[in-house]
């Protein structure tokens, strides 16, 4: 439901009170390049890359920023605004790490500002920054930092109060030293942070990164859709696989599944335990030993299905007790209640989670 | 009740609402992707009204925190729907059109005074009053709760509380507005819904229904039992008793029920236990035969979470060594007691096999999902796009009813032996018995150890440090913990988390379980601390 109209590159678009020119621009499918506009955040106009010509100003405003009006004009794409951001990218290069092509360094994530350079590339090269942004040492292993990737944008500073709200980094120094950082640079651990790791996902050039992850090239990952297997809640999220291991978990892009983009510190770092060296293997036995031994599939099942009927013989079916998961699927729930009443003939079947 | 125990709105609405009232929920710690949608609905405006015996993180931005006494919710929420009552802020209108028995709650309510509360809750009876009159007098307001209202031996009576607000004010079926468990894990929902009770088939079919009989018996090929089971917590005092066989698949039960020291008696006075899991647990010492599974990145399926949404999970990796996905296990086994699984080619098939003899899921399946996207039900044909929104049109068995409740005591209460009150409970750190996450580095150095967090006041008089190891002890068990000294906590209650093999609470908790559904009194127990003692 829009409330009035508005032009953008001659086409009609709806919007309503309060929008700004990016979103209604997203709706009716034309595109903007942005570094720090994320959905979920108040906009910030940081990073001047969504600059646009409007009606009614002479300087080009930024489009994540503007509000739309009614009757207002767009142009997002023309000479003037290609040579705004040529040389924009031109400055950003200047404090960039730049790969021996003269782009910015690929990141496992992805590198948002190379794909700008290659698509809008630049004007000219400058004399790069000589004030490094200070880094500290952080001994937590999830979320790390690495200064020269960072651009400023302050997506994740500004996820950190606005979404997660706990506020435990922010930018921190002047002029072209501002860096990222915490009170009176501690670790994340002795911080208000909760290791959520959205600071990770938010950044578009990988210099917020996670620190167990192994480096890899973007495209050498095979993401699968899941569900996550924590609490109730169903995070949707991306279980990245290299060499039929998961490697890392990311979440899907916000506004596109329940949890919006957002995961949790369990969600998306508490994976190590899929490979873990105590996963149970082989199926193991009790011998007359009464020790557990590791046995075949075959012998396992018989043995379970003998001991189990015993029961039943000795005691009636009443005397089995079947205990589901609250962890398992649906499927496996289902077959579980249907083992217990079809196949050992009782109702003593209930979930873990029912205390 | 007003029927299915599902959330009665969705996780997004969350951020539209105007009022949360949140109960019983530590929700940044254990559902933090929700509190997530609550820090967005405060910040666009929404008033916050906590009630928790501690001052959980969420209080940090609430307008109202009713810092409650353990166990005494029943008297909180009646001097709540007195308020409403005595005030006349009920939607009469509502009341008449979709309800029945208000008059019930009006009698049991009288004497409900907020001043009488506030002696027994610890809240004072301003707060309680303003909490009501904001309560009943927003239109977008909903109620979120979880295990700080059902594990108690009165949990059942706390709902029906709750139940009594969300009908008195017409906070049902509108956008936001609604009544809100969040189940604790990732398919709690899922398993009620796919019949793991002793009371249900899938899809809330009852088992003494003599016509669901008959429909399950037709699909399924065999005579059934009309008898309804025994539930968890019977099952678990009944071990060695009536219950000598025992199939337990993905819970660590010695480390996750209630009093832990019956529990490991029970196991010890059974013929036979088999257990089927991803990491070796405390319950494997008892086992006679293990089978090893996969875990949820190793196969297919879905999980239904808090919100009645069934979404896929999907095989990302092969399980590690011989373990197998526990589908497959399943069906060998119900094979191997001459019962004839049908040939799943995968549980695509065994999801349509369920949603066949489901009405509330038989819109539902693999194919949508991944079409289409989570599908939350009620979903009654393959037409139906999924129900946002619960109870859009009254109630869904007819009229909801109200139940007057009367306050009951927790079944164990301090003591000069035993003097403090314990709560248990999770962390954001980790998860139940911790098995996965605690094999996770950065995790374990948040959290490494079992901790008991105690007030300072409590702390000066048993003369226990910041920091100090100190064995807490219940007349059930005794276990280590180290002492947080945290005004967080109401002097005379502590609170201690269950993640830790090493110091397990539930050797402390209570067994004591709820009239209706058995869940156990992790919530209440009485412990006293001592100096460290091995």
């Amino acid at each position: 439901m829009s409330d009035f109209e508005i032009m953008i590159d001659g086409q009609t678009v709806g919007a309503s009170d309060g929008e700004t020119v990016l979103t209604a621009a997203i709706r009716a499918g034309v595109s903007i390049p942005t570094l720090c506009h994320d959905p979920r955040l108040d906009p910030a106009a940081a990073c001047r890359t969504c600059l646009v010509e409007v009606s009614g100003s002479g300087r080009l405003q930024p489009a994540c920023a503007w509000k739309a009006q009614a009757d207002m004009t767009v142009v997002t794409e023309n000479p003037r605004i290609k040579r705004h951001r040529a040389v924009l990218l031109s400055m950003y290069l200047a404090d960039h790490a730049l790969d021996d092509e003269g782009l910015p360094v690929e990141r496992p994530n992805g590198n948002q500002l190379r794909e700008m350079v290659i698509k809008e590339g630049h004007a000219f090269d400058l004399v790069p920054v000589a004030a490094p942004r200070g880094n500290r040492e952080d001994k937590n292993p999830y979320v790390q930092f690495n200064p020269d990737a960072c651009i400023l944008c302050a997506r994740c500073t500004r996820y950190c109060d606005e979404v997660e709200a706990v506020s435990a980094i922010s930018l921190a120094g002047r002029g072209s030293a501002t860096t990222i950082s915490t009170v009176a640079e501690r670790s994340l651990l002795d911080t208000s942070c909760e290791l959520c790791g959205g600071c990770i996902d938010v950044c578009p050039t990988g210099a917020m990164f996670e620190g167990k992850a192994p480096v890899h090239a973007p495209e050498a990952i095979e993401k699968v859709r899941s569900t996550c297997n924590f609490c109730g809640v169903g995070c949707q999220l991306d279980l990245n696989v290299l060499d039929g291991k998961v490697i890392k978990v990311t979440a899907p892009p916000p506004g596109t599944t329940v949890n919006d983009g957002n995961l949790c510190v369990k969600g998306r770092f508490a994976y190590d335990f899929v490979h873990h060296d105590d996963r149970l293997t082989t199926p193991l036995i009790r011998r007359d030993d009464g020790e557990l031994h590791p046995c075949s599939w075959d012998e396992a099942i018989s043995a379970a299905a003998a001991g189990l009927l015993a029961v039943k013989k000795n005691h009636g079916a009443d005397a089995l007790g079947f205990i589901s998961s609250a962890r398992c699927t649906v499927e496996e729930n289902y077959l579980v209640q249907k083992m217990s009443r079809a196949a050992f003939g009782t109702n003593n079947c209930h979930q873990c989670a029912a205390t | 009740m007003f029927g299915a125990g599902a959330m009665t709105n969705s996780i997004p609405e969350i951020r539209d609402a105007e009022l949360l009232f949140v109960i019983g929920s530590n929700t940044t710690e254990a559902h933090p992707i929700i509190a997530m949608e609550m820090k967005r609905a405060v910040r666009n405006g929404a008033k916050l009204i906590v009630a928790d015996p501690r001052a959980i993180w969420l209080t940090e931005i609430a307008d109202i925190h009713m810092q409650i006494k353990p166990g005494t919710d029943v008297w909180l929420l009646n001097a709540m729907a007195h308020v409403i009552i005595a005030e006349g802020l009920q939607d009469q209108a509502f009341i008449d059109a979709h309800t029945e028995d208000f008059g019930e709650v009006i009698a049991a309510v009288a004497d409900y005074t907020p001043e009488k509360a506030e002696e027994i809750t610890g809240v004072p009876a301003e707060d309680i009053r303003q909490s009501a009159r904001l309560y009943a007098t927003t239109k977008h307001a909903g109620i979120y709760y979880t295990l700080g209202i059902t594990e108690h031996t009165h949990g059942t009576d706390n709902v029906y509380c709750l139940a009594n607000l969300v009908l008195m004010t017409g906070h049902l079926g509108r956008v936001s507005s609604g009544m809100n468990p969040l189940r604790g894990q990732n398919n709690v929902q899922g398993a009620n819904d796919a019949g793991a009770s002793p009371i249900f088939y899938p899809s809330y079919q009852r088992v003494s229904d003599p016509t669901a009989q008959a429909k399950f018996e037709a699909a399924w090929g065999v005579d059934l039992s009309p008898n309804e089971g025994q539930n968890l917590n019977q099952m678990m005092k009944e071990m060695g008793k009536s219950i000598r066989g025992l199939f337990v698949m993905g819970e660590d039960i010695v480390l996750s029920e209630p009093n832990t020291g019956a529990i490991e008696a029970g196991l010890n006075g059974i013929d036979f236990l088999v257990m089927q899991d991803i990491f070796p647990n405390e319950t494997m010492r008892y086992a006679d035969v293990v089978f090893p599974a996969g875990c949820f990145a190793e196969k297919e399926g879905v999980f239904t979470n808090s919100d009645r949404r069934v979404q896929l999970v999907r095989k990302a990796v092969d399980p590690p060594g011989q373990a197998r996905a526990d589908w497959r296990i399943l069906c060998d086994l119900a094979r191997a007691v001459g019962y004839p699984m049908p040939a799943y080619a995968d549980p695509s098939e065994i999801y349509a096999e369920m949603a066949s003899l489901s009405p509330k899921f038989a819109g539902i399946s693999h194919a949508r999902i991944a079409e289409e996207g989570g599908l939350q039900w009620p979903c009654s044909h393959v037409d139906h796009p999924g129900t946002v929104t619960l109870h859009g049109d009254g109630p869904i068995k007819g009229k909801g009813s109200f139940q007057g409740v009367f306050y009951r005591p927790s079944a164990e209460l301090a003591s000069p032996e035993y003097p403090l009150v314990l709560s248990t409970g999770r962390t954001l750190y980790h998860y139940n018995s911790a098995t996965q996450t605690r094999r996770d580095g950065g995790l374990d150095a948040k959290q490494s150890e079992n901790f008991i967090q105690m007030h300072p006041q409590d702390a000066r008089r048993l003369d226990v440090a910041n920091g100090e190891r100190v064995s807490v002890i219940s007349r059930r068990g005794q276990i280590g913990a180290v002492v947080e000294r945290t005004r967080s906590v109401r002097p005379g209650c502590v609170w201690m988390p269950f993640h830790f093999s090493e110091d397990m609470a539930n050797r402390l908790t209570n067994d004591a379980g709820d009239a209706v559904t058995g869940t156990g009194e992790y919530k209440v127990c009485a412990v006293r601390v001592e100096q460290f003692s091995g």
